[in-house]
């Protein structure tokens, strides 16, 4: 096989540092005309500093204190006391001074490296950059776009649309001419596949030349609002957004487990269905759970976050993915909304833009407030309504819910909060059941038992000791567990604990036999911990009052008696503690230290005798089964620590999470946050700045996204980088305009702008090009055709099974297990069973976009035709063209079954094989075939026809289509 | 007064080559009817191929070697039971183990303070480079004068997962190219009917991390690892469906040929020639990777001297499989075998338990493919290695703190042996030198980025040179430390 190399320079543009421009027609012509004109930092001088001194003097490395990614740096005094630049004055800028010297060690880039140095119109740029008073801007996509005029164009009949005079501008610059407009049918195909992923079927293609027919113009807004209002839209759209916030139905790395997270697929698919605006879209991803009065539907935008990586893997250590998920998020929300890479600011400053390693840990402290700890169970879960007319119920019920349930714990908590009212125990004796060491110590005037290494699996503590005087009846014990190391645990957690049985016994002096004491509350610090404390009084359960998987800071739970109970003086207690769980193969989840209080206070049991409170506790009970009687999946969500168990966020050193630097606090990067409107202090008003109309990114990522989407490239061709390393837009104007629109006139629209777009003559020509395009233009950057994309993995397996009839068209549900290659299914565990439906069975024949995506198992179809495995943020598929994909299309299980449906279908409508033969080719390609292409067909289905079998010739011609390189293009 | 080679500096050097290489490629590009025939396989299209290496800089220089055969063992092999002769740690055997081993480390499940585990089988030395091997490897042991062994490789992940993708990818994560992705997208393949790079697995499971350790990343999936089977269909689709003859394909594709050309007429896309020239490839491929794969036709004495079966799923089939794609050039072949975690766990994760069997598996068929390649003259610019995802403690793990009939230890990150042979390695030559437990290295640490870029030098490219823009990043194999090619390894 030989590999297509000459693929990459469409893939990976020339987004260089240098920047070199792609020289089209005109382009080279205009900017020489303006550089004559107004020195503009950011288009002359920055690529002079980007190309001869940022190596040095940039981010990463700032020799001489000196970098010219920062303003004030170059403004300023060097570490020489020299001032680089001084505006308005050239004899006093040691830059100029440098740049012109010819003496070794002083001219500047230095002589070994770079002989030649500046060219003497850079330095003459540079001086009269300088003259003109240095005025320095940033990056203009980090400056927030504005309205933009459409320019004035001669051939003022070809606009239909403001984008098209931005187009023909361009092109008229070039003196080249826009293409006719694609045939009626041609168009049709493209901007179906473009809004839903489908193809236009022959009754919408019929009635479409109709219309096209009888009322022109008309016809085509009438198709678009059909599109638009189609729900394949939202479907269409969905499997765009899941790469770029990477979906899958696994957990990713050492065991990549199911997750079940599909209602949040399906939230995507609505979203767009329902044209969600853009910033309502951002912020409930973001933080649909901290709005005020959010619902489930905002609780399951969450989820988006929590499509992370988790490693289940025996051994490993939770914290380190914990962490890893959450900078993974930080990365994710800049490359998604803001089109920059972050990620390399987590071990050092931005080479090329002004944010630096300490924008990047602020920005983490947003993100490291969540509960998710990369636990096996994905705590924290939400219970989700299988049926969305269940929502608005389940919401009304999950908001009184919360709000009952936090209001009796604050009231249990506070009234244990008294310090007073606790009577340490002391002259504790202590030991365990097995080989774990046990020790006690005292610190801060207190005892504390402590377990030492090696803590050995399934370890009961009993402790004993003698009832403290003061205490004559007993109504509740504290249990406080802290980390080996409190001090140190705030940023360095342990293995947390998890009590899954507490049972304490009463020995009154003189008494052979000892008194179980039987408790009936457990309230921890936590209004809604992982586990039920409650459990910890159950002998059976395994679970109880925790820090699951790990601990920061102590933590107390108080465990009641119904009655207060009397205690002979003399008397002396014994608990007894199982901690029963060892997670991970590995780490037994045991308390390292901790102490125990007796408390004689009936403060408490006031409280539960209250009728109110007990009305309380009944209403929640209700409203819990009332909740619990609707059927509901489960789905990992994002939800806040408490205040009090918060972790704190450190600068990791060269981005090592074991070694901490400097606490930081959330903050947004200090590029977007001089002025104090923009600060923003928690991941809610962080969500708020995304997706506010100042910040200078939001609005023209996404639109460009979209452009690319329907273009095949985008206007800025680098998706995923608009900083100063990205490429620069082909169409700023364009850019801006449409950026500009989104969140002004169409407030956030995606259908509205979509529409404006599809709408556009730009949008409507003829993908037809002649050789000098071609020569000059191979990548269609000047738009002066239309576009011809090959189809996505999914619009391929779905048009096939579209064209043969066989495509389900039910929206959302589980993800679903279409055949698969044999041998493809090697799951790390043995029981997680891949349950093809059988032919005729709905499932079996569901739009790609519910095919079950598992991190280590792609889809075979999937990964051949491009879909990204969704590890991490994918910002735009590279196209391959391979013969791995031909094979797919030729001999795979769904394209035998496609073609011979699709036989049958044609032998049913018509009995005459040309006109089997003319039907299939216009399913498939939505046009006609010429009498050339019939005579191609007609004569292969001649030769293909067995005597024993009348269908095998059609079924030949069917693949055969399937397989068009017009079919498979759009 | 300036540290030029700064990392940026390199970046930026390489950007410049990047530059080279697209503007070369674009021109190659707009000429279609050169792309056309580069995808033919002609004559003409290998000069074109050939023009297109120099353009780019690659080779940077001459290779030692053309391609790579690695033989993955999947949950790390114990260098202690296998290649590191440590009679001082026989020694220590059941003593605690030294508080200095454990301070600062962490570990996936050792816990409190370990016994020493001293080695649990005889070594013998071997060879006139005197190579010290364990009998269990009494095969292997004749060829130790064609090895090269580095004994001090390091990385910085001590779980399965994280360390498979660090010894593939250079990278902890999911999502970046493999090594074999790497070499095709900056090499190509010599041969046209055949994946450039291909992926064999054995021992009943595939690695935990699965295709991510033979992902292309971000570059184009074109360069991701084909898995091929030796049971079954070799390579996805790629038996016609029943029914269909060979020559029925071929009538299809001409017609589908024809159509596409005059699809090509009207519009003008030049995807739609490589897309007619991909289908051809595949109609090659067809034929040519189920001969490749089929290893009945070895005679009976090869299969004896691999210990092959047709039609078996073993590592003794992919070894010889293994060749076979070699001498079809077939540029990089991943063999994983798994079964090689040691925890002592259970009876096949015991050092005393299956660990045996497992080199009884891989014994016979790695000497038998050294020996081959040998005898045909392949050895000399094919490049084998041998390793696995780490290395294990000097420690014996005991998870619960009981002393149990079966015996095994920990993951161990900073201290394991790879060895390698032919294309270009110095043979009979050991590189680096653990302490007497073998535990830290004492001399020649060799992290894995040093590895990967001293795989590639011999691969006749510069690792710093293979770069791509990425997330902000110029993206390589050996990442943003700074790597180095060990040149005492290289004869």
């Amino acid at each position: 096989m030989k590999l297509s190399r000459p693929k990459q320079q469409r893939l990976f543009s020339l987004h260089l540092i240098l920047g070199v421009a792609i020289v089209l027609p005109g382009m080279a012509a205009a900017s020489g005309a303006e550089a004559k004109s107004q020195i503009d930092f950011e288009r002359d001088v920055r690529p002079i500093l980007n190309r001869h001194c940022i190596a040095c003097h940039g981010g990463v490395k700032q020799a001489s204190g000196l970098s010219f990614v920062y303003r004030e740096q170059l403004l300023g005094e060097a570490d020489s006391g020299l001032i680089p630049v001084v505006p308005g004055d050239v004899e006093n800028s040691e830059v100029i001074a440098r740049v012109t010297s010819d003496e070794e060690g002083v001219r500047m880039p230095p002589l070994e490296e770079s002989p030649e140095g500046l060219t003497p119109e850079e330095i003459d740029i540079l001086k009269k950059w300088i003259e003109a008073g240095a005025k320095w801007s940033e990056h203009w996509a980090f400056e927030p776009p504005e309205p933009s005029p459409p320019p004035s164009v001669e051939n003022i009949e070809w606009s239909r649309s403001p984008i098209d005079r931005f187009v023909l501008a361009r092109l008229e610059r070039a003196g080249w001419q826009p293409a006719p407009s694609a045939a009626p049918e041609k168009w049709l195909r493209r901007v179906t596949f473009d809004l839903t992923g489908l193809p236009p079927s022959l009754v919408e293609r019929e009635e479409f030349l109709q219309a096209v027919r009888n009322e022109g113009e008309a016809a085509y807004p009438q198709v678009v609002d059909r599109l638009l209002a189609s729900p394949h839209f939202g479907e269409r759209w969905a499997s765009v957004w899941l790469d770029l916030v990477r979906y899958a139905d696994s957990k990713g790395l050492g065991k990549d487990e199911r997750r079940t997270i599909w209602k949040y697929r399906d939230w995507v698919v609505d979203a767009f269905n329902r044209d969600l605006p853009y910033d309502e879209f951002t912020r409930q991803q973001i933080a649909g759970d901290l709005l005020p009065g959010h619902d489930v539907e905002h609780v399951i935008a969450t989820a988006m976050h929590r499509l992370t990586q988790t490693n289940g893997e025996g051994g490993t250590d939770d914290e380190e993915f914990r962490v890893a998920a959450v900078l993974d998020r930080v990365n994710t929300t800049w490359q998604t909304w803001q089109g920059v890479t972050f990620g390399c600011t987590q071990c050092h400053n931005h080479p090329y833009e002004p944010l630096r390693n300490e924008d990047y840990y602020r920005f983490v402290a947003f993100f490291n407030e969540t509960a998710d700890s990369d636990t096996d169970q994905e705590f924290p879960l939400a219970r989700i309504p299988l049926d969305s007319r269940d929502y608005t119920a389940a919401s009304r019920l999950d908001e009184r819910i919360e709000n009952l349930h936090g209001e009796i714990w604050r009231e249990e908590y506070a009234a244990l909060s008294d310090e007073t009212m606790w009577h340490a125990l002391h002259g504790l004796e202590a030991k365990t059941n097995n080989d774990t060491p046990m020790e006690i110590r005292v610190a801060d005037g207190r005892e504390e038992f402590m377990t030492l290494d090696p803590v050995a699996r399934d370890t009961s503590i009993t402790i004993e000791a003698a009832m403290p005087e003061a205490v004559r009846q007993m109504t509740a014990l504290k249990l406080v567990v802290s980390p080996a190391n409190p001090a140190r645990a705030v940023s360095n957690s342990e293995w947390g604990f998890i009590l899954s049985h507490l049972k304490m016994e009463l020995l009154p002096p003189g008494e052979e036999e000892a008194h179980e004491i039987a408790f009936t509350q457990v309230i921890s610090d936590e209004p809604r911990p992982f586990y039920d404390p409650q459990e910890s009084l159950d002998p059976k359960s395994r679970h109880g009052f925790a820090a699951y998987s790990r601990i920061h800071y102590p933590r107390e739970a108080a465990f009641v008696l119904n009655a207060p109970l009397e205690v002979p003086p003399g008397s002396r207690l014994r608990v007894r503690m199982d901690y029963r769980v060892t997670i991970l193969d590995s780490f037994p989840l045991v308390a390292r230290r901790g102490h125990l209080a007796v408390s004689g206070s009936e403060a408490v049991l006031d409280l539960f005798n209250q009728e109110t409170w007990q009305e309380k506790r009944r209403q929640l009970a209700a409203l819990q089964r009332q909740r619990e009687q609707i059927s509901a999946t489960t789905i990992p969500v994002l939800r806040r620590r408490l205040p009090h168990l918060q972790r704190p966020t450190h600068i990791f050193d060269r981005g090592n999470f074991l070694t901490k630097g400097e606490q930081v606090s959330p903050g947004l990067p200090s590029l977007f946050s001089s002025d104090n409107e923009h600060a923003a202090e928690t991941r809610l008003e962080l969500a708020d700045w995304l997706a506010s109309p100042e910040n200078p990114l939001t609005a023209r990522v996404a639109v460009n996204r979209l452009w690319a989407r329907l273009f095949g490239t985008g206007l800025v061709e680098t998706e995923e980088d608009f900083g100063s390393s990205g490429e620069r837009p082909s169409h700023p104007g364009l850019l801006d305009y449409l950026a500009f629109r989104f969140q002004s006139e169409h407030a956030w629209s995606t259908k509205a702008l979509l529409r404006e777009i599809v709408l556009s003559s730009t949008y409507r020509q003829s993908a037809r090009t002649t050789t000098e395009q071609r020569e000059q233009d191979p990548r269609n950057r000047l738009l002066a055709r239309g576009p011809r994309q090959r189809l996505t993995a999914e619009m391929i397996r779905d048009q096939a099974l579209a064209v043969c009839g066989l495509l389900s068209t039910k929206l959302h549900g589980p993800p679903v297990h279409p055949p698969i290659p044999d041998g493809v299914w090697l799951p790390f565990q043995a029981n997680d069973r891949w349950a093809t439906p059988d032919p005729g069975e709905e499932d079996r024949y569901r739009r790609a976009l519910y095919t079950y995506v598992k991190r280590s198992i792609p889809y075979p179809f999937q990964a051949v035709f491009d879909a990204p495995s969704r590890e991490f943020c994918t910002s735009r598929r590279l196209v391959s063209n391979t013969p791995l994909q031909a094979l797919s299309t030729l001999n795979g299980a769904v394209y035998e079954e496609c073609a011979a449906t699709l036989a049958e279908r044609l032998t049913q409508e018509h009995e005459d094989p040309s006109q089997q033969i003319r039907q299939g080719f216009l399913l498939m390609t939505g046009r006609e075939p010429t009498e050339e292409e019939l005579a191609s067909l007609d004569n292969m289905h001649e030769r293909m026809v067995q005597p024993d079998d009348a269908q095998s010739g059609l079924r030949a011609v069917a693949l055969v289509l399937l397989n068009l390189d017009e079919a498979l293009t759009r | 007064m300036m540290n030029r080679s700064s990392l940026i500096q390199e970046a930026l050097h390489s950007s410049l080559q990047n530059f080279t290489r697209r503007h070369f490629l674009r021109e190659s590009t707009t000429g279609l009817g050169a792309f056309w025939l580069a995808l033919q396989g002609t004559q003409a299209a290998k000069a074109k191929t050939a023009e297109g290496a120099a353009a780019m800089g690659l080779p940077h220089h001459p290779p030692r070697a053309s391609r790579v055969i690695y033989l993955h063992m999947v949950g790390a092999p114990s260098q202690l039971e296998l290649f590191e002769h440590k009679p001082e740690l026989r020694k220590l055997h059941g003593r605690p183990c030294p508080a200095e081993f454990l301070e600062g480390k962490r570990f996936a499940f050792i816990k409190g303070v370990p016994e020493m585990l001293g080695p649990q089988f005889p070594f013998a030395q071997h060879g006139e480079c005197g190579a010290w091997i364990s009998d269990r490897l009494p095969h292997f042991a004749q060829h130790v004068d064609d090895v090269c062994f580095i004994k001090t490789i390091q990385t910085d992940q001590f779980n399965h997962g994280p360390a498979q993708l660090m010894v593939h990818t250079g990278q902890a994560r999911l999502g970046y190219p493999s090594i074999g992705s790497w070499v095709t997208w900056g090499l190509g393949s010599e041969n046209d009917d055949l994946p450039g790079f291909i992926v064999l697995l054995s021992g009943g499971r595939p690695p935990r991390v699965g295709k991510a350790l033979w992902s292309a990343g971000f570059l184009e999936s074109v360069y991701q690892g084909v898995q091929c089977r030796g049971v079954g269909s070799p390579v996805l689709h790629i038996e016609n469906p029943e029914g269909t003859s060979r020559d029925e394909r071929r009538i299809m594709l001409d017609t589908l040929g024809d159509l596409n050309r005059q699809a090509y007429a009207e519009w003008g896309d030049p995807e739609t020639l490589t897309r007619i020239a991909q289908y051809e490839m595949a109609f090659r491929m067809q034929a040519a990777a189920p001969e490749a794969m089929e290893i009945g036709r070895e005679s009976p004495a090869t299969l004896e001297l691999y210990g092959a079966e047709p039609g078996q799923e073993s590592f003794a089939n992919n070894c010889l499989l293994a060749r076979r794609l070699a001498e079809r050039g077939v540029r990089f072949i991943q063999l994983f075998d798994w079964g090689w975690d040691s925890h002592g766990s259970s009876q096949a994760e015991a050092l005393n338990g299956g660990f045996q069997d497992k080199c009884r598996q891989v014994d016979r068929p790695i000497a038998a493919l050294l020996a081959d390649l040998k005898q045909r003259g392949m050895l000399k610019d094919t490049l084998v290695i041998f390793g696995g995802e780490f290395g294990r403690t000097p420690m014996r793990e005991m998870r619960t703190m009981q002393r149990a009939a079966l015996v095994g230890r920990d993951h161990h990150a900073s201290a394991f042996t790879f060895w390698l042979a032919g294309g270009g390695v110095r043979p009979g030559f050991t590189y680096g030198q653990t302490d007497p437990v073998g535990y830290d290295p004492v001399e020649n640490p060799v992290p894995l980025r040093d590895f990967h870029a001293t795989l590639l030098h011999l691969l006749g490219v510069e690792h710093e040179k293979l770069t791509v823009p990425f997330q902000g990043l110029r993206q390589k194999l050996t990442g943003v430390q700074p790597a180095q090619v060990i040149h005492d390894i290289v004869a």
